[in-house]
C-alpha cells in the first residue's frame, strides 16, 4: 500500500459523513429547482396564500381606497359639473316633466269633479231635476259630462296620407286636405324626433282637439270638440281600439265603401 | 266612388311649383313669389268621364337645390311626381338627368313627368341651345302665367293613374 491508497482510504473514513450531507442537499435543492420552475407545481403552494391575501385585500378596500375614490369622483364631478348636468338633464327633466304633466292632470280633474259636487250649486240643481224627472243622479252627471263631441273620424294611409274611410257630423273641413296635412306634419314631427320612436298624439286647433291614433299601415284621426281630458282620451282610445278590432278594419281596408259605412255605424253616437 | 291619388310636386326653389297648382285648381297667377315652406296640399277633383273621376291631392313640396334633400317620408305612398325646373334658370335643370336618374332608381313603379316651366321667359333660339337637354328628359313645356298645357299635363296624368 503506498502513500496515496492510504491518504484515500483516510479521506474516506473521515469525508463520509460530509459528502452524505451534501447529497442530500443537492437532493433537496434539485426539489426546490423543480417546484419554482414548473408552474403547476408552484401554484399549488402560492395560489392558496395568494387567495387569502387577496380576499384581505378586497375586504379592505371600502377602508383603504373608498375616501380616495370618493374624493376623486368628488373632485371629477366638481371639476365637469356642465358635462354631468348637460348629460343628465334631458333625461331627468324629461321624466319629471310628464310625471308632473300627468299628476297635474289627474289632480286638475279629481279637484273638478270635488268641486262640481261638494261646493256647486249645480248638485241641488242636479238633486231636483233628479227627483222631478226620475233620472238617476249619476246619469245626468254623465250627461253634463258629455259636452265633448266627436265631430270628424278619418281613417288615413300612413305615408300617403290618403283617405281611407271618413265619416263627419259637421262638415269640418275637407278630409282630403286634412289627411294631407296630418300625415305632412306627422311625417315631420316624427322624423325630427326620430330617436324617440314616438308618435304625434294630437293637435290642438282652436276649440278643437284632433286625436291621432296609430296602427301599422294607418292611423285614425278624431276631431272632437269640447273638454279633451286624460279621461276622454282613454276612452277614446279603447273605442277606436274595439272599433278595429271589431270590425276587423284590416281586411277591409281597401274597401272604401264598406269602410266608411262601418265607421259611420259605429261613430255615429256621441258617447263614447 | 271617387279614387284619390297623390301627386308630389318637386324641383327647385323658385321654378313655379306653387303657381303651376295655383293654375290648375284656382286657375289663377300671381306675380309675387311666396317661397313654400315644408309642404302644401291642395285638391282638385278631375273629371275623366261620366262616371269617372279621380280627386288630385297635390303635395306641393318645398323647394330644394339638391333631390336627395327632399324628406323622404313626404314621397312614401305617391302615385306620381312631377318634377318642375325653370326654363329661364339654367341652375334649375343642369343637374336634371341624375335627379330623374335619381327618383327613377327610388321609385320606379311610379310615374313621372318631368315639367319645364315658364315657356312664356324663353324663346326657340334659347330652347335649342339645350336641345341636348330637352329634348330627351322634357315631357312638358308649361306656363304657370299663361296656363299653356298646365290644365293638359294634369289631366293626361290623372288619366295615366286610372
Amino acid at each position: 500500500m503506498n502513500q496515496d491508497e492510504k491518504l484515500n482510504i483516510i479521506k474516506d473514513i473521515l469525508l463520509t459523513d460530509e459528502r452524505e450531507f451534501v447529497s442530500s442537499i443537492e437532493k433537496k435543492i434539485k426539489i426546490l429547482e423543480k417546484t419554482v420552475n414548473e408552474k403547476g407545481n408552484l401554484s399549488i403552494k402560492v395560489d392558496p396564500i395568494i387567495d387569502i391575501k387577496l380576499k384581505e385585500f378586497v375586504k379592505e378596500i371600502p377602508n383603504n381606497l373608498g375616501p380616495t375614490i370618493t374624493e376623486a369622483l368628488k373632485k371629477e364631478i366638481a371639476d365637469s359639473q356642465d358635462a354631468v348636468v348637460e348629460a343628465l338633464f334631458p333625461i331627468l327633466g324629461k321624466m319629471i316633466k310628464r310625471y308632473v304633466q300627468h299628476e297635474m292632470k289627474l289632480l286638475s280633474e279629481k279637484i273638478n269633479t270635488q268641486v262640481n259636487n261638494t261646493f256647486s250649486f249645480n248638485r241641488f240643481f242636479r238633486k231636483a231635476k233628479s227627483k222631478a224627472s226620475g233620472v238617476n243622479e249619476s246619469d245626468l252627471i254623465i250627461q253634463e259630462q258629455s259636452n265633448t263631441k266627436i265631430e270628424q273620424v278619418i281613417i288615413i294611409e300612413k305615408g300617403s296620407g290618403l283617405v281611407l274611410a271618413k265619416f263627419s257630423k259637421n262638415k269640418m273641413a275637407d278630409e282630403d286636405m286634412v289627411a294631407g296635412m296630418l300625415t305632412a306634419i306627422k311625417s315631420f314631427v316624427e322624423d325630427a324626433f326620430t330617436k324617440e320612436s314616438q308618435n304625434l298624439q294630437y293637435i290642438e286647433y282652436d276649440l278643437y282637439h284632433i286625436h291621432l291614433q296609430n296602427f301599422s299601415s294607418f292611423y285614425i284621426a278624431v276631431v272632437v270638440s269640447g273638454a279633451y281630458n286624460i279621461i276622454f282620451k282613454d276612452k277614446l282610445e279603447d273605442r277606436i281600439l274595439e272599433f278595429t278590432d271589431k270590425q276587423k278594419i284590416t281586411k277591409t281596408l281597401k274597401n272604401k265603401t264598406s269602410l266608411t259605412k262601418k265607421l259611420e255605424e259605429f261613430f255615429k253616437n256621441d258617447s263614447i | 266612388m271617387i279614387v284619390s291619388k297623390k301627386i308630389v310636386l318637386i324641383g327647385h326653389f323658385g321654378v313655379g311649383k306653387t303657381s303651376l297648382i295655383r293654375r290648375f285648381v284656382e286657375d289663377t297667377f300671381s306675380e309675387g313669389y311666396k317661397v313654400t315652406i315644408g309642404v302644401h296640399i291642395s285638391k282638385k277633383t278631375v273629371i275623366i268621364s261620366e262616371d269617372q273621376l279621380i280627386s288630385l291631392i297635390i303635395w306641393d313640396l318645398e323647394g330644394q337645390d339638391d333631390i336627395k334633400k327632399t324628406r323622404p317620408t313626404y314621397l312614401l305612398g305617391t302615385n306620381a311626381f312631377i318634377y318642375a325646373f325653370d326654363l329661364s334658370r339654367p341652375v334649375t335643370f343642369e343637374n336634371l338627368k341624375s335627379e330623374i336618374h335619381f327618383l327613377k332608381k327610388n321609385y320606379p313603379n311610379t310615374p313621372l313627368k318631368v315639367v319645364g316651366n315658364k315657356m312664356d321667359l324663353v324663346n326657340k333660339e334659347y330652347l335649342k341651345q339645350y336641345n341636348s337637354i330637352f329634348n330627351c328628359l322634357v315631357d312638358y313645356f308649361v306656363s304657370a302665367k299663361t296656363g299653356s298645357r298646365v290644365e293638359s299635363l294634369f289631366y293626361k296624368l290623372a288619366i295615366e293613374l286610372i
